[in-house]
């Protein structure tokens, strides 16, 4: 018996900035990315290293001289760091269009943060032969670009980066069979530092510390967690203090519909017939978020994520002003009452939560469901 | 200045509009009734051609929204779409159409008959978020109707490729193939080349319109912007392009004979933005201090022209044109056409309509504040408000920071005020 320690992850998140500085410093490249529908693979592949911007929790000032106070809060407070300097490691932003807020914010970024490479890749809405022909022809401009700033992308090198990350997706889908089993040693917020780590680390390290993790998890004790199970879907989540109020009050989170969570992993990997092929079949087939999908389609994937993890109820976890959440969420609640499955909704702000009024709204809702 | 108000017209093409707006949408439920398929389709794509072509209906629910602020049913359509569980931050158009929809859509209180139910519906995959949104919503509440799934590439227009030609021309034939299978009706080339050349008859008409406005004074202010109706929904007929022939006519005489739209034009303003479809008045307030708005952003959405001898690819150039004007436009392109504008049209001051109602268009708009100044040395204000919810929109403060506004612009060009 051992026992399970998320504090490599945690130091590595908060060592983060100090190492990329150096790895830029040292000449590697480093591309910033916004959202989760980015092709990592094809950025690392190119010898370069993405990461995922995160705007963390705080206050916004100095973005507020570049960007109204009517977007989401994880973008304003990225903006808000990036113009304290605190992403002068990256080379530039390369992102997959999701929300129109990102697509502003790259041309904002780019006016202003600068960089050698800005690029927004239209990915299609819809999946069938020709999109994906058109899919193929935007990853062959993008890959063009990183070549033209000194990147180089072969069969190899690209079949090589899907293995490693198709091996990361491996181990944390793993983690979340565990936890929705009720047999992950970790609570939702270590679980939260545990995937924070991945969007700011190497994949090889991360790769490597996952291996460790998933063996420690294997020999550990376990505790037999308690609480009422629910699952956490909505946008990003920057402060995990909502998963421990939630915890907290009696609840336990047995899965989620994030994309810095279960969204970012599933399905690990796609097939085709060379590597851009696979590339492109998991990023068309891969767990939507409403940005890319009508909420008549995902309601039915949400309410499968329920049944088979077994949660009792769904906490909706916006950002404030988060379109393509918020206008979905009446129809998707709708279709959760027809399955009997009960929700709440709270929205985060720039500062995170207000968390005397959530324990309370939380308490209220396990309440309910344990009735 | 009151919170809701309506805009002073003075070009005699005003009167003229306000039956083309009428007897748009007695066509729309004339179409309903006689068995012409009606589609609902987002604005400035290019599927409208493709209707007339094949004497469909084309319906604009993004359209019927500023009828909505104009007639006051606003506030009604919120109410509903609030009862629904829809967020108050969304835009006003979604908010606006959702309440619509869910509402008595027909009710003889409604004015002009209201919008006769989608037969198809055209959904976008592309353009901005609400946009696309509007649409699932409305797939969800007329579950009869025939849903295309469009998909367009949402890049900018300066980084336009074939490869995003080729995908959207391919897009444009299997709409086409989609309309013929689900009415029946065939596309005749002959007559799409004669609709698209119609549109670009229109594209130029505008431009040419536009260009009178260089003229100081100018012979008409964004007040009488609704000439953009036609623009919106009878691209590609006959009546479009008299209809603008006839403004054209009037413009020009005013402009060439000196009439301008207040007895003395002091400054010249440029508008950033949607307006406030509930207050065009507002376009107005600027004339007690001899300021008019000669020139808009938006405007710039129709110009383009289109190629009849190759009438698809024209439609699908018109699509990846001009819808990224409000969606993934780049900072450096709009910054650009601002400028420009500014420059043509001689610009004194520019107002940056800080819309909380549309994302897409506000984001990007500090760093056009910003080139203004430093670029033209053209200053500007911001104010904010919401192109669809009155209640985002504070008179009190518009007219303070207007007011000062205007004063430092006055007393810049040496004039009294
Ligand atoms: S999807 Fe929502 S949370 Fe994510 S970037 Fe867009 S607006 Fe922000
Ligand atoms: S472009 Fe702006 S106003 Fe139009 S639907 Fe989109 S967000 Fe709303």
């Amino acid at each position: 018996m051992s026992s399970v320690s998320v504090e490599p992850f945690v130091s590595a998140l908060n060592e983060s900035e100090y190492h990329l500085r150096e790895m830029a410093r040292e000449g590697k490249k480093i591309i910033g990315y916004f959202c989760t529908y980015t092709p990592v693979e094809l950025i690392h592949a190119a010898g370069f290293l993405p990461v995922r911007v995160m705007g963390g929790v705080g206050e916004v000032n100095d973005a507020y001289s570049l960007a109204p106070n009517f977007i989401c809060p994880p973008l304003l407070l990225s903006l808000e760091k990036a113009l304290k300097g605190e992403y002068e490691y990256l080379s530039g932003i390369v992102q997959g269009y999701t929300c129109d807020v990102v697509c502003g914010m790259v041309n904002i970024w780019e006016e202003n943060i600068g960089g050698e490479i800005y690029h927004t890749i239209p990915l299609p809405y819809n999946d069938n032969p020709a999109s994906r022909e058109f899919f193929r022809s935007c990853i062959s401009e993008l890959s063009h670009k990183m070549e033209s700033i000194g990147g180089t992308i072969t069969e190899d090198s690209l079949t090589e980066s899907l293995d490693l990350y198709a091996g990361i997706r491996k181990i944390v889908l793993g983690l979340y069979d565990k936890l929705s089993a009720g047999l992950l040693p970790l609570s939702a917020a270590d679980l939260f530092h545990v995937i924070r780590a991945g969007f700011v680390m190497s994949p090889e390290a991360y790769f490597d510390m996952l291996k460790l993790l998933q063996n420690e998890v294997e020999n550990a004790e376990i505790p037999g967690r308690r609480g009422i199970p629910v699952l956490v879907s909505g946008s990003l989540v920057e402060d995990p203090r909502a998963f421990t109020i939630l915890e907290e009050v009696g609840g336990r989170v047995v899965s989620d519909d994030l994309c810095t969570g279960f969204r970012n992993f599933y399905p690990p990997d796609g097939e085709g017939d060379d590597a851009v092929g696979r590339l492109i079949d998991r990023y068309m087939k891969r767990f939507p978020c409403p940005s890319r999908i009508r909420a008549k389609e995902r309601a039915p994937l949400l309410i499968e994520l329920v049944k088979h993890s077994g949660a009792k109820g769904v906490l909706f976890l916006f950002e404030k002003f988060c379109t393509p959440h918020l206008a979905d969420y009446p129809i998707l609640r709708q279709e959760l009452i027809k399955e009997n499955i009960p929700g709440i909704v709270v929205e985060t702000e720039e500062t995170g939560i207000m968390e005397g009024q959530l324990r309370t709204r939380l308490q209220g809702f396990i309440e309910m469901l344990e009735s | 200045m009151e919170k809701t108000r309506k805009s002073k017209k003075r070009l005699k093409a005003a009167k003229e509009l306000n039956r083309l707006v009428v007897d748009y949408y007695l066509e729309c439920n004339e179409a309903k009734a006689v068995g012409r398929p009606v589609g609902w389709m987002p604005p400035m794509n290019g599927a409208i051609e493709i209707f007339y072509a094949m004497d469909l209906q084309p319906v604009f629910p993004e359209n019927w929204s500023p009828v909505c602020a104009a007639f006051g049913l606003t506030p009604q359509n919120f109410e509903i779409t609030d009862g629904l569980g829809y967020s108050r931050d969304l835009c006003g158009y979604l908010r606006n159409i959702t309440g619509y929809v869910h509402g008595e859509m027909n009710d003889e209180r409604i004015p002009l008959g209201g919008l006769p139910e989608p037969d198809i519906l055209l959904s976008p995959g592309g353009g901005c978020i609400p946009v696309m949104k509007i649409f699932h919503i409305l797939e969800r509440r007329f579950p009869e109707a025939k849903v295309f799934y469009a998909d367009l590439p949402q890049v900018a227009m300066e980084k336009i490729q074939r490869h995003h030609i080729d995908y959207a021309v391919s897009e444009m034939h299997r709409l086409i193939e989609f309309l013929t299978e689900v009415t029946g009706r065939e596309l005749d080339y002959d007559r799409l080349k004669e609709v698209v050349k119609l549109s670009d008859q229109a594209c130029a008409l505008w431009d040419e319109i536009m260009s009178y406005r260089r003229f100081v004074p100018a012979p008409f202010s964004a007040a009488e912007i609704g000439i953009m109706f036609v623009m919106v929904t009878r691209q590609g007929t006959q009546e479009a392009v008299d209809f603008l022939t006839a403004v054209r006519d009037e413009v020009q005489e005013k402009a060439e004979s000196g009439t301008g739209v207040i007895e003395e034009e002091k400054i010249r303003l440029f508008w950033d933005n949607i307006p406030l479809w509930y207050n065009m008045g507002l376009f107005n307030y600027f004339e007690k201090m001899g300021g008019v708005v000669v020139a808009e952003t938006y405007s710039a959405a129709w110009s383009l022209r289109l190629d009849p001898q190759n009438p698809v690819e024209a439609l699908a150039m018109k699509s990846l044109i001009s819808y990224p004007l409000v969606s993934c436009v780049s900072v450096e392109k709009r910054k650009e056409m601002v400028l420009k504008a500014c420059r043509e049209y001689s610009i004194d001051g520019a107002i940056l309509h800080r819309n909380k109602s549309c994302v897409p268009i506000t984001l990007g708009q500090m760093d056009i504040k910003k080139a203004l100044e430093v670029e033209l040395g053209v200053p500007s204000v911001i104010i904010d408000a919401d192109h669809m919810d009155d209640q985002n929109f504070s008179v009190a403060q518009f007219e303070t920071r207007v007011d000062a506004f205007m004063e430092m612009l006055l007393e810049k060009k040496g004039h009294e005020w």
